[in-house]
């Protein structure tokens, strides 16, 4: 190395093309519990990226110590270039962040406790604030004790993005949340996405990732199976459905074809687990009548197991 | 009132200070109603046959006189327990409670760093006891009016403002254990036993000769060594806001440094 590298300037913003997450062996030991071990993580700017696992895999830990509120046991976190733990400060002016089991501040309207976080953030753009509030329907007026789950929810999220953070954490943050509000919830989401901020979004429930996460890692018992994009990983989910059909099944028919892991009988029908497409499927399938399909919510844990077998 | 750590703490104290300002100043004029009674009964006669250590150990020398009534009957015990009690809930509440109830969580992720939240909170209990003895002043001076125990405005000042750094030191100890743990209850379990222990030390230290050299250490003693209705401020009462600054400096650090509690 010849050439002598400037002094690092912790005050400059990280180069436009780092990851905007950066993990390098981060670990957390609770006693003798490692609810986080070795994970290396690298989020991309400008992008959704779902962090998917079973509960208690590790993915609120992970948030918690990107955020700061734990230390980590070894290892070391970057958020947009700032060291979390020395630069704690750095990376709260950057962060927003949605926790998944909301407590607020019952005693105080919405207004007054978004005013409250506001000033503890050197204030925020007025205008800002306002067009969430409108956009969520939320009556900043009410006291907070006094509103429904859904309705904190809303204040939850303002007080998560009214400062337009570069990053935006949420953990598991649709549950509660009534199907209408969960749209402009996702809506907000990609129009953070689309002026090229960056948006970490924890769950245990695939469907709710796949519709707007661009990039998906899996953690399972606190280490980090896969990193893929979410058409790869639904590629590799098995779902679980029962089809009745006019005409009876051919049990042979289906076994054999394109992603149907199994078939057998059930009440009334034939009960199959698919694999990835389900184009075959119901191209055989369809001359025999399709009266009805019902399919099971995806069993994550078992994506994940098959997924950890598979690497 | 909702920019400051310090002001939404403080407002979020207001229902309880009013409630605990109406049970001092009812405290207060309760004694008051009773004095002219006791005044009629010549119970300096009375206790004139008490043992002298006793005497000393419930502060009821000089019942004879308004001033002496108040520190017998209130600041021997009663008034002094109530700011200790009413330091000690907000002080283990302020940081610990709020953590645990999930409260902390949103605020610990702006960049309001923590040493700035544990020391508005501590700012905003200290108010929080000061406005209670203001209150206790008030009350003393209105039932000394009432029942004509001519009681000092000056003396009276002194002996509030000596309770009221009594409960200030005990609930900055009990922010700083709360702060440092992340327990209410070991805030709430340490601190108490904390008190007692200081109550017991004093009361020892005024029935056993032996140990008095020990009593000044005891916050209580401290306080009421005086009266407190007394002539001047004692000079160990300094110690009371300082154990107070270096319990919170102590607290800081790890507070800082520590995993917070998720909601």
């Amino acid at each position: 190395m010849g050439t002598t590298a400037p002094a690092a300037d912790r005050t400059a913003p990280p180069p436009e093309d780092g990851p905007v997450v950066d993990t390098r062996g981060l670990t957390k030991r609770f006693g003798d519990t490692v609810a986080l071990d070795r994970l290396d993580l690298q989020v991309p700017r400008g992008c959704i990226f779902g962090y998917l696992g079973p509960n208690g895999a590790g993915k609120s830990t992970t948030i918690r110590l990107l955020l700061g509120l734990l230390r980590p046991t070894s290892g070391t976190a970057h958020v947009l270039g700032h060291d979390v733990v020395r630069e704690r400060r750095r990376v709260h002016r950057l962060v927003g962040y949605l926790p998944g089991d909301v407590s607020i501040d019952p005693d105080l309207t919405a207004r007054q406790y978004l005013d409250h976080l506001a000033s503890l953030r050197g204030g925020v753009d007025p205008a800002v604030r306002d067009d969430l509030v409108e956009r969520f329907d939320l009556d900043v007026n009410r006291r907070i004790g006094t509103l429904s789950h859904g309705n904190r929810q809303k204040v939850a999220i303002v007080q998560a993005c009214m400062h337009e953070p570069e990053l935006l954490v949420l953990d598991e943050p649709t549950q509660g949340l009534d199907p209408l509000v969960q749209r402009t919830f996702l809506d907000l989401l990609r129009a953070t996405r689309d002026r090229g901020g960056t948006v970490f979004l924890s769950s245990h429930v695939l469907s709710e990732v796949e519709d707007v996460a661009d990039v998906v890692a899996v953690v399972r018992d606190g280490r980090l199976v896969a990193t893929t994009s979410v058409a790869d990983l639904v590629e590799r989910t098995r779902r679980r459905l029962v089809l009745t059909t006019h005409s009876p099944a051919d049990l042979v028919a289906l076994r054999a074809t394109d992603g149907v892991r199994s078939a057998e009988p059930s009440d009334g029908g034939v009960e199959v687990v698919v694999e990835g497409s389900m184009a075959a499927l119901f191209r055989l399938a369809a001359p025999w009548g399709i009266e009805r399909v019902v399919a099971d919510e995806v069993d994550l844990a078992g994506v994940f197991l098959h997924l950890y077998e598979g690497d | 009132m909702f920019r400051t750590t310090f002001g939404r703490s403080l407002y979020g104290m207001r229902h309880g200070l009013i409630g605990w300002s109406v049970g001092v100043a009812l405290t207060v004029w309760v004694m008051a109603a009773i004095w002219p009674s006791m005044q009629s009964m010549n119970i300096d006669a009375l206790l004139a046959q008490y043992p002298e250590p006793l005497k000393e150990a419930f502060n009821v020398a000089d019942y004879g006189t308004g001033t002496g009534f108040l520190n017998g009957e209130l600041f021997s015990i009663v008034l002094p327990a109530i700011f200790v009690v009413y330091g000690i809930g907000r002080g283990a509440r302020l940081v610990a409670g709020e953590e645990q109830d999930g409260l902390l969580e949103l605020v610990a992720v702006t960049p309001a760093t923590r040493t700035s939240i544990l020391v508005q909170k501590a700012a905003a209990m200290v108010v929080g006891v000061a406005v209670l003895g203001v209150v206790l002043w008030v009350a003393i001076l209105l039932g000394s009016i009432a029942a004509g125990m001519d009681v000092g405005v000056v003396p009276a000042a002194r002996a509030s403002f000596l309770v009221s750094l009594l409960g200030a030191e005990f609930g900055a100890v009990a922010i700083a254990v709360g702060a440092a743990s992340g327990r209410r209850s070991i805030a709430l379990a340490v601190t108490g036993g904390l008190a007692v222990a200081a109550y017991l030390l004093y009361l020892v230290g005024q029935l056993v000769e032996g140990d008095r050299p020990y009593r000044w250490l005891s916050p209580v003693y401290q306080a009421i060594v005086d009266g407190p209705i007394g002539p001047s401020l004692p000079g160990l009462a300094v110690l009371m806001p300082l154990v107070a600054l270096v319990a919170v400096g102590v607290a800081v650090p790890v507070f800082e440094r520590r995993d917070l509690a998720g909601s």
